[in-house]
């Protein structure tokens, strides 16, 4: 039940905390505190350390050295238990829900029977009256995997001020929503913080941060960059600290594409059905022509990835057709696409792109094993995928690599060249990639983004999802955007409008529905729904 | 553990060098004997006459070694079968009935064909029709596995009981084929002299040229070939070797039929070495059992199966002679259990690294690599 | 009428049924967790072997079972060592506590002087209810005329069910077995929840080893289960993690397990190794259609961390 405290008085506070692992430290010495009544931005890159500092909040990781203080009084955080008794909740951007509970479950999962009504009935009126107190609504009776990201989410907040959390670290909140629902979201922060909660955001994004706190924290490598009043700050000093001097130069631009050529991949009309079999794509047409690129928007799970399977050959089309580089790749599998042409970078580096537990050899002989020179007749040749290893390491600065170690050893950043190296470096004519920065570092997703957007000079096509709508309108020539399975929108070149992307990513109704439509030929697009 | 985690570091190992891969194992081996020493000492044995004697019966000297030898024959081929499953991380553990099976197929061969048919010829087609009978019995498995995704653990298990059940019912419940009319006692007819393996010395028969061969093929197979790149592709990420456009279905069929042909042509060479006829009791000796704890001792590999095979040989051909000592044979299954749960405790230190962490947490004492950083760790 | 061969083969079925069912609840408990134990037949036959003995000493029905679910929980706990703290494939774990329960059992079996091998059995194993009740025509046999552990069994499965589903002990252990991250994240400890369950499964399987020798067979043998072990890991998946269907498909194996002597009472004559078969023959023929129908797979799904080792700190 929510606990009777005085939200006024709350202080954390961190002094010089450390925590390594393996050796490395993922945060130095951090200090960091917060109050009551503030939004705190707690920012920094991938790999600063932003989520190692709030895992130790939460208890999930003892510090190696420093300590906590919660008003004053020095607290050590054993489990997590401890740390949510104590007034910290943590919403993780992976929620940590079980999918087959419902919302009232999943809120009072591990609560003694003195921290809970003895009935579900009780709970389930509890959290709605929760709910609507701080605009999270949410039917507490539905199970987790029936709502929305969003939904998902603030069942994850509820189940914090369920437990009477004062402090609520946020990490990442709003990677997985879409815009309309991120407003929602920080109205629902700012009744927080307006009753006396503190609360953290953790975040890369520069203009929400900007937007919403009261307060900055900057996080870089592992050590404090800086803390500023957000009032009193501007975006550039903020990026001088995440980045250091090289801030200013931002990254580079890609320009404008050269010829465009022929058709090098075709979807048309195509129908795809999910893993629960519910249909995931829906009458999706798009077209790929040499030497541009093709971006797909889009808010996670709106059947982008089973769109990426259906044309890699790897899930079974139940209408439409696709066709790379003029051969018909609707009933084809993934040697029959790949030989038409296709060169595919998986959302899921470790277990599709890569084999894991196998060397890093063996994964860029992946998808060439059974062919000259690799193999003759069935027998392999270990000193020819030794030697395009070597090759392959060096043209596309693979590191880390130790000979006969598992390829899961190796950080994001070279698993992802190590996947582009084997896709690029075999014929191609177009090439699929799906969220090919997620989860990479600066240095490392500008080498992806190069390598990328240099295909395009190759006189190649290239398809691009990502769930980064930044990143999707730096590099693409031709913005398309897809939601429950359609493609609601395309936009080429000069059309490319942010704010009209992000409402047709929400499912609004476009503002331009006729230019859409004269973009398709065919003739139940536009499916723009409402 | 909280409690072992907070003093010891465990960081996943990122290659595990020759040393650990082989040592670990073989560290085990030992603990288990250990535990088995302890075992008998506490039942008011003494373990070192226990373990000397053993020693003696098994592996000391030439007829201890052909006798130890002529009983690792099978453990081998059975080992193979596991181990060929296992590179596929698919779990068959119908050894056992698929050995019967081979028996009975093996068997029929050898009784069906003329008996003047010239040795090679006879042995070639029980070994063959053995190994397809064993093949076609696995399948029984592997179909519902590939099509229906059905738990091969609890089927190939289930069709153990049947196969045992199928070869008792051929020599104790039916006049069948197989069975000598002539004797009182129910028992198998006897193997036409063409259909018995040569001897090579004392009980040791040319099985275990068979068996050896098959082990080296296999390793080649695996090692060296695109097929085996496949299984090993398949074994560690079913999920990347589809990406690849590798078959995972025929895979499937393909490595449980392997599996079942050489767990057969193990209840080939018993009937045709040892039995000299289908006998459900001497061949019903828990034969495909084992070779599951060699396949894992031996860590899948094919090479490694030989010794681990002759081991294990050895640890059961001198169980009987312990009698002689006072102690029950059936601490033989204790050893084969014990060395079993200390090699599969041991792969934890295989797959992981354990240091000790010094009580003052300072992350300068701790030497590293970034390297060694997991994807995500942070 | 009260011995007529259907009357007295469903008596026998649910007798039959008994030890299957108190393996299959077990192992219910274990997997609900997110751990996977195929020991079964191992500690049902430790339970077996330590029950006979602990009955013969004592002449107990309830020493027996407490004796041998006691030996199966240590043998469940070596599994959760294995699986829970060194993290090691369940499969290879749980296999090894088959052969380390065989070994064990056939040794402790053949031990001591004399040994346990030509030992009668210790236990008087009585119907609980009155004979009114028993002598009633045809549902005195069926429902009245069992022993203790018989109705503990019924008990068992709706107090499973209960502790399942209804209290928040249940919540917290299936949480474990759905997402050990998602409960850690919410104060359940992961390994304190999966050794716990994984001993209550060895208690199961100890339990149901201990009644099947000193109640139905009556004398040691090595390797006395015969694969009842494995039958009990084969409902647990077709029961859907469910104790009530866990019941029905034990009522259902324990039938086919005394087919031969119903048939036998009705004099048709079909070989003893064919009767032996069946159990096994259907449990292949289930197992391979259930996971083969994607509707019935969906709705039957396996608690969806299960043999998954967890560790906060490499996710």
């Amino acid at each position: 039940m929510t606990a009777n405290v005085s939200p006024d008085t709350t202080h954390l506070e961190v002094r010089g905390l450390t925590k390594s692992f393996y050796g490395v430290r993922a945060i130095d010495s951090v200090d960091f505190d917060l109050r009551g009544g503030e939004i705190h931005g707690l920012l920094g890159e991938n790999g600063a350390g932003k989520s190692t500092l709030c895992s130790v909040l939460s208890g999930l990781y003892r510090p190696d050295n420093g300590s906590v203080l919660l008003d004053g009084e020095e607290v050590q955080f054993r489990s997590p238990q401890e740390s949510a008794n104590a007034g910290i909740g943590m919403v993780y951007q992976h929620f940590r829900l079980v999918d087959s509970f419902t919302v009232a479950q999943n809120i009072v999962l591990g609560l003694r029977r003195d921290q809970r009504p003895s009935s579900m009935r009780q709970v389930n009126q509890l959290v709605a009256e929760l709910g609507e107190e701080y605009g999270l609504p949410v039917d507490p009776t539905a199970a987790i995997w029936q709502l929305s990201v969003g939904e998902q989410q603030r069942v994850e907040i509820l189940k914090q001020l369920f437990r009477g959390a004062r402090v609520l670290i946020l990490d990442e909140p709003t990677a997985v929503l879409a815009p309309r629902e991120t407003d929602r979201l920080f109205e629902a922060v700012t009744t927080m913080v307006e009753r006396g909660h503190a609360v953290v955001l953790v975040s890369h994004k520069m203009a929400e941060t900007m937007a919403y706190t009261n307060r900055i924290s900057v996080l870089s490598r592992g050590r404090n960059a800086g803390s500023v009043t957000t009032a009193d700050t501007s975006p550039e000093e903020v990026a001088r600290m995440m980045f250091g001097d090289a801030a200013a130069a931002v990254r580079t631009s890609f320009g404008a594409s050269a010829t465009v050529g022929d058709l090098v991949l075709s979807v048309s009309d195509l129908q795809v059905m999910g893993d629960k079999g519910q249909v995931a794509v829906d009458h999706a047409s798009l077209d790929v022509r040499r030497g541009e690129v093709v971006g797909i928007a889009g808010v996670a799970g709106n059947g982008q990835r089973e769109l990426q399977e259906a044309i890699a050959g790897l899930r079974p089309i139940t209408g439409g057709t696709v066709t790379i580089d003029g051969t018909d790749c609707t009933s084809a599998g993934p040697k029959e696409t790949k030989h038409a042409g296709l060169a595919y970078v998986p959302e899921d580096r470790l277990g599709v792109g890569l084999s894991p537990g196998l060397p890093l050899g063996h994964n860029l002989a992946l998808r060439s094993f059974d062919r000259a020179p690799h193999s003759r007749r069935g027998v392999l040749s270990q000193s020819s995928i030794d030697a395009t290893t070597d090759h392959l390491v060096a043209e596309f600065d693979i590191r880390g690599n130790r000979t006969g170690m598992r390829v899961s050893l190796m950080s994001g950043g070279n698993l992802q060249k190590a996947i582009l190296a084997r896709e690029l470096s075999e014929d191609h004519e177009v090439l699929l990639a799906a969220a090919p920065t997620r989860g990479l570092d600066m240095a490392a997703a500008d080498a992806v983004r190069g390598h990328i957007v240099d295909e395009r000079q190759n006189d190649r096509g290239v398809l691009v999802f990502s769930e980064d709508l930044d990143e999707i309108i730096h590099m693409s020539d031709v913005v398309a955007v897809m939601f429950k399975g359609q493609i609601v929108g395309v936009f080429r070149g000069d059309e490319i409008d942010v704010d009209e992307i992000g409402l047709l990513m929400t499912g609004s109704d476009s503002m331009h529905g006729v230019e859409i439509a004269d973009l398709y030929p065919t003739e139940e697009e536009p499916e723009v729904s409402s | 553990m909280n409690g072992l985690t907070s003093r010891f570091r465990v960081s996943p190992r990122g290659f595990a060098s020759p040393l650990v891969r082989f040592g670990v194992p073989f560290l085990a081996l030992i603990v288990a004997l250990i535990i088995g020493g302890l075992i008998l000492a506490m039942a008011g044995n003494n373990p070192f006459e226990a373990y000397r004697t053993m020693f003696d019966t098994s592996l000391n000297g030439w007829s201890a070694m052909t006798r130890t030898l002529a009983l690792a024959t099978p453990l081998i081929l059975t080992g193979l079968a596991a181990a060929v499953a296992f590179q596929m991380r698919v779990y068959n553990i119908g050894g056992e009935g698929q050995l019967y099976i081979g028996a009975i197929a093996g068997s029929w061969a050898g009784l069906a064909l003329p008996p003047a048919t010239p040795a090679v010829i006879m042995l070639s087609a029980m070994l063959v029709c053995g190994a397809i009978g064993g093949a076609l019995w696995a399948l029984l498995a592997a179909i519902p596995k590939a099509y229906l995704n059905a738990d091969e653990i609890i089927t190939t298990l289930m069709l153990n009981f049947v196969a045992l059940s199928l070869m008792n019912y051929l020599i104790f419940g039916s006049q069948s084929f197989w069975r000598d009319p002539k004797r009182t006692v129910p028992g198998g007819k006897r193997l036409p002299d063409a259909a018995i393996m040569p001897s090579l010395s004392g009980r040791l028969h040319i099985g275990i040229i068979i068996a050896v061969v098959a082990a080296v093929l296999l390793w080649w197979l695996l090692r060296k070939t695109s097929w085996g790149f496949q299984i090993r592709t398949i074994g560690d990420s079913p999920s990347a070797a589809r990406y690849a456009g590798m078959s995972v279905r025929f895979k499937t069929l393909a490595v449980l039929a392997v599996s079942g042909g050489l767990a057969a042509i193990a209840g080939v060479s018993e009937v045709s070495g040892v039995t000299k006829g289908l006998e459900p009791r001497s061949l019903a000796t828990d034969i495909g059992f084992t070779g599951i704890i060699i396949a894992v001792v031996a860590r899948s590999n094919p090479l490694g199966v030989v010794p681990v095979s002759i081991f294990l040989a050895a640890i059961a051909t001198s169980g009987s002679t312990l009698q002689s000592i006072g102690i029950a044979v059936e601490v033989v299954f204790l050893l084969q259990g014990l060395i079993f749960l200390t090699v599969t405790a041991g792969e934890f230190f295989v797959m992981n690294r354990l240091e000790f962490v010094s009580p003052e947490p300072s992350g300068d004492s701790i030497p590293g690599d970034t390297t060694d950083l997991p994807a995500g760790a942070t | 009428m009260n011995d007529t061969v259907l009357v007295l083969s469903i008596a026998s079925a649910i007798v039959a049924a008994t030890p299957i069912l108190f393996a299959a609840i077990g192992e219910i408990i274990t997997n609900r967790s997110g751990v996977m134990n195929l020991g079964v037949e191992g500690m049902m036959l430790v339970g077996a072997v330590v029950g006979f003995w602990a009955g013969n000493e004592t002449g107990s029905l309830t020493m027996a079972l407490l004796a041998g679910g006691l030996a199966g929980v240590l043998l469940a706990l070596v599994h959760a060592v294995l699986a829970v703290t060194l993290r090691v494939d369940q499969t290879v774990s749980g296999l090894s506590l088959v052969i380390v329960g065989g070994g064990l059992s056939s040794y402790i079996g053949t031990s001591g002087d004399p040994g346990l091998l030509s030992a009668p059995n210790g236990v008087e194993v009585d119907p609980l209810l009155p004979a009114a009740l028993r002598d009633l025509p045809a549902i005195g046999p069926i429902f009245f005329g069992h022993d203790v552990v018989v109705y503990l069994g019924v008990v068992v499965v709706i107090g499973s069910t209960f502790l399942l589903q209804r209290t928040s002990a249940g919540l917290s252990l299936r949480a474990v077995g759905e997402d050990p991250a998602a409960a850690d994240a919410a104060g359940i400890s992961v390994v304190q929840m999966r050794y716990l369950a994984t001993a209550i499964g060895g208690l199961g399987a100890g339990i149901g080893g201990a009644y099947l020798i000193v109640a139905i067979v009556g004398t040691w043998q090595n390797g006395l289960t015969a694969g009842i072990g494995w039958i009990a890991v084969a409902l647990v998946i077709l029961s859907g993690w469910r104790p009530w269907l866990a019941l029905v498909g034990a009522l259902a194996f324990g039938g086919l397990n005394g087919l031969g002597f119903t048939l036998q009472l009705a004099q048709i004559d079909v070989p003893s190794d064919f009767l032996k078969m069946m159990p096994f023959v259907a449990a292949y023929l289930v197992v391979s259609i259930v996971s083969g129908n994607p509707a019935r797979a969906r709705k039957l799904a396996a608690p969806a961390a299960l043999a998954q080792p967890y560790s906060r700190e490499n996710r």
